[in-house]
């Protein structure tokens, strides 16, 4: 049954056909032991606290290598320019597009997508403050650029060095394009979750 | 976007060493994988950069600060000394990109940053910056975004920079390094202008690359950065202005005028600072600068307001800036 | 009204699902990356394409080198006119649902019409080898020099407007021509509205597969069995055989109703390949390929007497098209219906130009129409010197003028007055530039909202599963309207089974056939045959329950009602899943159809509402800036005013940029200069104005017995019109071209 996006519908499951979630470029990830064909390089990107080892040509993009390579299918690509913000992902905690990227670059470093956001604050269970934020509010229509919010959302409250005024915040989240136009849902949202975070009202 | 070879560098010397004239250097990317991407930029080699120890900022004992090339633009706009001392920079950066992108953006990037001209990004269409002897497809296109200060007959395309604007109002200093050893350029004359050969745009030989950016020591005063597009943010300037303004009582003792979005290069507005020096700060005297700057601008068709509007960003940015002095 | 004694046909009296603030029923998968767009699809063994586009507006495709791009690593075979399959193409037909974006196939021959337009698709292993070898593609032209890419300049300035009449547009009541010639006031201007696009955030995308002799395609679509049936109808194979699915898009707003020439090439690269093949639409030819809002030229000429009574409305129209498929975006569509008015001429024209095909955009014809419309009466109001709001007022229309029938339910009058008391629109000063704040000039303006609200067949399938779960199944899509929630909300109501115990399955075209995601008929549409599949499920359980041995053996099934999940008869209940169980049965589905009947002769339906919008003008700096949009809207019941609010304010967002930013330009050799999400300017975070939205309540039982009316379009049109207002009640400048762009107000 390919229609599924729900196979319980206590517990929602995104990939009930398993086709989703397989990554479709096998020659992407190593076989242990042998060495990088020729033209690629082997390289070890930790994502989402876990390390990949897989061969890439070096003009293959971190975003395309999460998607196509990893099956991480959560960041978005937009533009593939620079111009929407869809496909920002954490790199060291620090929110960046990751459409131009070099897959080949980010080794050593440590990587986190939408897929891994709570994790990676803590919250082994359930969700990121932000992600609860945007469920409330209904900061997302079509659902495509928000991940992308929430990365920016998330670094921008947890570095600190943005004010917390209204207009500081839209003026932070200006990089991430929402065409459905939430921009007032998504602003609610990040002041909420800017409040749960740092303890102020 | 095509295939190319990737290296990385470790130090200064490794990257002079094995970057040829049909490489590239990379740092942040932004620029570098969106031009190659729509091939605009094809690379034979990519030289990582981004590990070079280029990524300090520190005062020099003469009062100058010295920023690494690999400093990213949010760093250098929320660094405290650049905060205090250049807030016309911390502006300037602010105002530019986004969060995301100002992360990953270098301050050496930055300044070499390529034109946004549609027609220069798109390998279709003739363009004597991307492909000289092709001609201009802007002067006889659209141009609204373009410049009217600093064009020629062979090129009309503005330099999108806001962190140069800034950089040029506080005046600075490029460090170039190269085989045949280090070479300081000022910050003005390090971008060139279009004239008959738009292809080069800056005053870099091949092999060498940016290794610092040395700001002049703080000129104090009232700061005030300006930029003006038609969306409040996420989009290169239509106009920009950055204005440093010092006062002795009433009157201007010293301006700095830097203008952005309206020029092939950051400008400097010289004929402004002259206008302002000396004379008492009233919206007389900015406007009379603003005129003195733009009595040299000429127009395409689709870019005429750019004249007005550039006079605008100027007097607005000397009034906030004469604001701020006087705070 | 006697709409307000009708009661809904709901099995229990009161709500407590339908009306609610509820949070997505698919949030947590949108929110974690869990969520399945088409390009997350990937297939085993799966193959990349990319296409090459025409870097020519108008001639003719003279030779394509492919040897060095053949050549390159992972290039599996390169798809162009020379070597494509020969298809037929779609019947086209709306109402065969079989509508394509596009009518001319990909690669159908080797004429060009735009810039843009596909000449060849590179497939190879590897996205990043599909793109390089794409780069590696060299076409030679034979160019002719007299394309034709903007319509405004063909525009006299006077008179009628340029293009050829579209006899089927024209409609008339009463004599237009003479009561203009005697009325009093007049006002004859022209406005336009420029080539606008949809900048969907996710870029259109197929992944086709054939096994065997059966295509399935993952898209980005709006409508699943209208692709699903235009795709049989080209390869020449029964509907059975194609399948095409939808489960989340990034958006739509018009550009993914009807199918694309990308899909089709991707198929038929799937099929000579033998592999899955992936075509994601770069971003610089979303801007060309998929559609657009065509700019639009109007002419609006009203007739009034000195009270401000409208004694005459003409409203022409023209559009840009296509040679590659038609669209007529009907601009003036919904003005006969919006004021009284005895005398009323309608007429439209159409353009071809070197461009890729129109499509509907988000509120099609009528957002364009309402700004001519709406910005000409804040202009008549200036003429007579009378608020723009008592305008309005004045010429209410209390039935519908055009069907000379009445309303299904019209609270106009509620929606003006609520929204102006909101505002503050007492405190306008109509003198242009009188009301200043510091560096700023403050400018208010209003017009009119207004949407059609139409409902469309649809059959759907309804089931009890004995675990106590539902499930609920419709071949309609959630583009992020949030159509899953709702159906979940009907069934939930309907049942009293609690909504996350739902599931609901759409965006699959061999689910029961839904409706396109799109004119806002959605909702309207869907949620009654839901409601009759529940009824077929439910009397299957009755039978069920009834038979011999059963818990209401001998008891009248007339009798048994449904309520928190049990079948209730007197002091008697049973849990539905208890009775699947004892039955040893895993499911009791029902299926239906419904469409509308009887009322469409009866009444005219439409939703209406009004927007007021301050603006604030900085002279020194040429700076514009929309402060705030306060807006009332009438949509009948919302049936989750948590989305429908989100739908309102989205649409204000969009209309901000049709009154201030977004256009398309074309120069002089028909080439696009802006066909990026960079230079295509559309607001963002920074640009937000204090958006205050009401929802008026009142169920509009004879539009279907939950009374929705639906809410997707109707929050865009009135935006451009009233910022327009504001802009000239602040600087006195009258810009009847959209957009209002820094060079117009500083031209004018």
């Amino acid at each position: 049954m390919v229609s599924i996006q729900y196979s319980s519908p206590a517990s929602p499951v995104g990939h009930a056909d398993p086709g989703t979630a397989a990554p479709a470029r096998t020659a992407g990830q190593t076989a242990a032991g042998s060495a990088a064909a020729p033209g690629r390089q082997r390289i070890t990107l930790k994502v989402n606290g876990t390390e990949h080892t897989l061969d890439v040509e070096p003009n293959v993009i971190l975003l395309d290598a999460l998607r196509e390579i990893l099956g991480l299918h959560g960041t978005k690509k937009g533009c593939d320019h620079g111009q929407c913000g869809a496909c920002t992902v954490h790199i060291n905690g620090r929110s960046m597009n990751s459409c131009l990227l070099l897959a080949v670059m980010q080794q050593n470093v440590e990587i986190t997508t939408i897929e891994g956001l709570a994790q990676s604050a803590g919250f082994e269970q359930g969700q990121h403050p932000v992600q609860q934020a945007f469920l409330e509010h209904d900061a997302y229509q079509c659902g495509y650029c928000t991940a992308g919010q929430m990365m920016t959302a998330a670094a921008v409250i947890n570095e600190g060095n943005v004010e917390g005024d209204d207009v500081s915040l839209r003026e932070a989240m200006s990089g991430n394009i929402c065409r459905c136009g939430a921009y007032k849902n998504i602003l609610e949202a990040v002041q909420s979750a800017r409040a749960r975070m740092t303890g102020e009202g | 976007m095509r295939g190319f070879e990737f290296e990385q560098a470790d130090d200064v010397q490794q990257a002079i060493n094995r970057h040829g004239s049909s490489d590239a250097l990379i740092a942040g990317g932004t620029t570098l994988l969106d031009l190659v991407k729509l091939d605009v930029m094809q690379p034979e080699k990519v030289v990582d950069v981004s590990r070079l120890p280029l990524k300090r900022i520190e005062t020099l004992e003469d009062g100058r600060l010295k920023v690494g090339a690999l400093v990213s633009n949010t760093e250098l706009a929320k660094h405290e000394i650049v905060m205090r001392d250049y807030p016309v920079l911390s502006e300037a950066l602010l105002s530019g990109a986004s969060t995301g992108l100002r992360n990953m953006a270098s301050t050496g990037g930055n300044v070499m940053q390529r034109t946004r001209c549609p027609y220069f990004r798109d390998p279709a269409m003739p363009c004597n910056k991307r492909e000289p002897g092709t001609g201009c497809s802007a002067i006889e296109g659209i141009n609204r975004n373009h410049a009217v200060l600093g064009t020629s007959e062979h090129c009309i395309a503005t330099h999108p920079s806001d962190m140069c604007v800034g950089m040029v109002a506080a005046g600075a200093t490029v460090v170039v390094e190269g085989s045949q050893g280090v070479r300081e350029i000022p910050f003005e004359e390090y971008h060139l202008l279009p004239g008959e050969t738009p292809e080069q745009e800056h005053d870099l030989l091949a092999g060498e690359l940016i290794t610092h950016v040395i700001l002049d020591p703080p000129r104090g005063g009232g700061q005030s950065y300006l930029k003006l597009r038609d969306r409040a943010s996420y989009e290169f300037a239509l106009a920009s202005c950055a204005a440093i303004v010092n006062l002795e009582g009433d009157r201007i003792s010293e301006a700095r005028v830097a203008m952005g979005g309206v020029a092939t290069k950051p400008w400097r507005a010289t004929a402004a600072e002259e206008a302002l020096k000396g004379q008492p700060a009233t919206r007389e005297t900015f406007e009379r600068a603003a005129e003195a700057v733009m009595q040299d601008a000429v127009a395409y068709s689709h870019n005429g307001y750019k004249i007005t509007l550039g006079k605008q960003a100027i007097v607005r940015a000397l009034r906030d800036a004469t604001a701020a002095a006087r705070a | 009204m006697t709409t307000e004694t009708q009661k809904p046909q709901r099995v229990d009296g009161t709500l407590t699902s339908i009306g609610q603030k509820k949070p997505r029923i698919d949030g947590t998968l949108k929110l974690t990356g869990g969520a399945d767009y088409a390009a997350d699809r990937n297939l085993p063994n799966q193959t990349w394409g990319y296409p090459v586009s025409s870097t020519i507006a108008k001639g003719r495709l003279v030779a394509l080198e492919l040897d060095e791009a053949l050549a390159m690593p992972g290039v599996l075979d390169i798809f162009h006119h020379d070597n494509f399959d020969k298809l037929s193409r779609s019947p086209n037909d709306f109402a065969a649902a079989n509508k394509v974006g596009e009518l001319r196939l990909p690669f159908e021959d080797n004429e060009i019409y735009y810039h843009g337009q596909y000449i060849a698709l590179v497939v190879a292993d590897t996205f990043e080898h599909a793109r390089a070898a794409a780069r590696k593609v060299r076409a030679q032209y034979e160019k002719s020099d007299d394309q034709l890419t903007d319509i405004l300049a063909l525009d006299s300035g006077q008179g009628d407007l340029p293009g050829e009449d579209v006899p089927g547009d024209a409609s008339s009541r009463g004599d237009a021509d003479s009561a203009f010639e005697s009325a009093s006031i007049q006002l004859d201007q022209r406005y336009s509205i420029a080539h606008e696009n949809h900048s969907v955030m996710e870029m259109h995308a197929s992944v086709a597969q054939w096994e065997n002799d059966m295509l399935t395609v993952y898209e980005s679509s709006q409508g699943v069995v209208f692709q699903r049936n235009a795709l049989a109808k080209i390869f020449g194979i029964p509907q059975e055989k194609v399948t095409v699915i939808s489960h989340f898009i990034g958006s739509g707003f018009g550009s993914k109703l009807f199918m694309w020439p990308h899909a089709v090439m991707t198929s038929v690269a799937a099929r000579r390949l033998g592999r899955p093949v992936k075509t994601v639409v770069p971003r610089e030819l979303e801007y060309l390929n998929t559609g657009y809002r065509p700019t639009s030229l109007q002419r609006v000429r009203l007739g009034a007497d000195d009270s401000g009574k409208l004694l005459s409305i003409h409203h022409d129209g023209c559009n840009e098209t296509s040679p590659a498929g038609l669209h007529d975006d009907s601009v003036n569509g919904a003005t006969p219906s919006m004021y009284a008015c005895d005398n009323v001429a309608v007429t439209n024209r159409l353009v071809t130009v070197n461009k890729g095909t129109p499509t509907s955009m988000r509120a099609p014809g009528e957002a364009s129409g309402a700004f001519a419309l709406e910005t000409a009466l804040d202009e008549l109001a200036v003429k007579l010197d009378m608020d723009p709001l008592a305008l309005r007022h004045k010429n209410f229309a209390d039935r519908d003028p055009a069907a000379d029938l009445p309303w299904s339910s019209n609270h106009l009058k509620e929606c003006w007055d609520n929204a102006a008391q909101r505002f503050g629109w007492n405190k306008r000063n109509p003198t242009p530039g009188a009301m200043k704040d510091g560096d700023e000039i403050i400018g208010y303006g209003m017009a009119t909202q207004s949407w059609e609200a139409m409902r469309q067949h649809c059959s759907a399938r309804f089931g009890f599963r004995d675990d106590g779960t539902l499930l609920v199944a419709c071949g309609t899509q959630d583009i992020g309207t949030g159509t899953y929630t709702i159906v979940a909300q009907t069934a939930s109501e309907m049942t009293g089974v609690p909504i996350e115990m739902i599931d609901v399955r759409l965006g699959d075209s061999s689910l029961p056939s839904g409706p396109l995601s799109g004119g806002s008929f959605a909702t309207a549409t869907v949620l009654p045959a839901v409601s009759a599949a529940m009824k077929e499920a439910l009397a299957e359980l009755k039978t069920l329950a009834t038979a011999e041995g059963g818990v209401f053996e001998n008891v009248d099934q007339d009798s048994i009602t449904l309520r928190d999940g049990r079948l209730v008869s007197g002091d008697n209940s049973i849990e539905i899943a208890e009775l699947l169980r004892q039955n040893r049965i895993g499911l009791v589905d029902g299926e239906a159809s419904t469409k509308p009947g009887d009322e469409q002769d009866q009444y005219s339906f439409r939703s209406f509402g009004a927007v007021f919008v301050e603006v604030r003008w900085d002279p020194g700096i040429s700076r514009l800036r929309v402060a705030r949009i306060c807006s009332t809207i009438d949509i009948g019941r919302a049936i989750n005013p948590l989305t429908a609010t989100n739908q309102v304010e989205g649409s204000i967002v969009m209309g901000m940029g049709m009154g201030l930013f977004e256009q398309i330009e074309y120069d002089a050799h028909g080439y696009p200069y802006n066909n990026s999400l960079a230079d295509y300017i559309v607001p963002v975070n920074a640009d937000m104005p204090q958006i205050e939205v009401e929802l008026l309540d009142y169920p509009d039982y004879l539009r279907n017995e939950f009374g929705a009316r639906g809410v997707g379009e109707i929050g865009l049109t009135g935006v451009a019109a009233a910022i327009s207002n504001a802009v000239y009640n602040a600087t006195g400048k009258r810009i009847r071209d959209m957009p209002i762009s820094i060079e117009k107000l500083l031209a004018s």
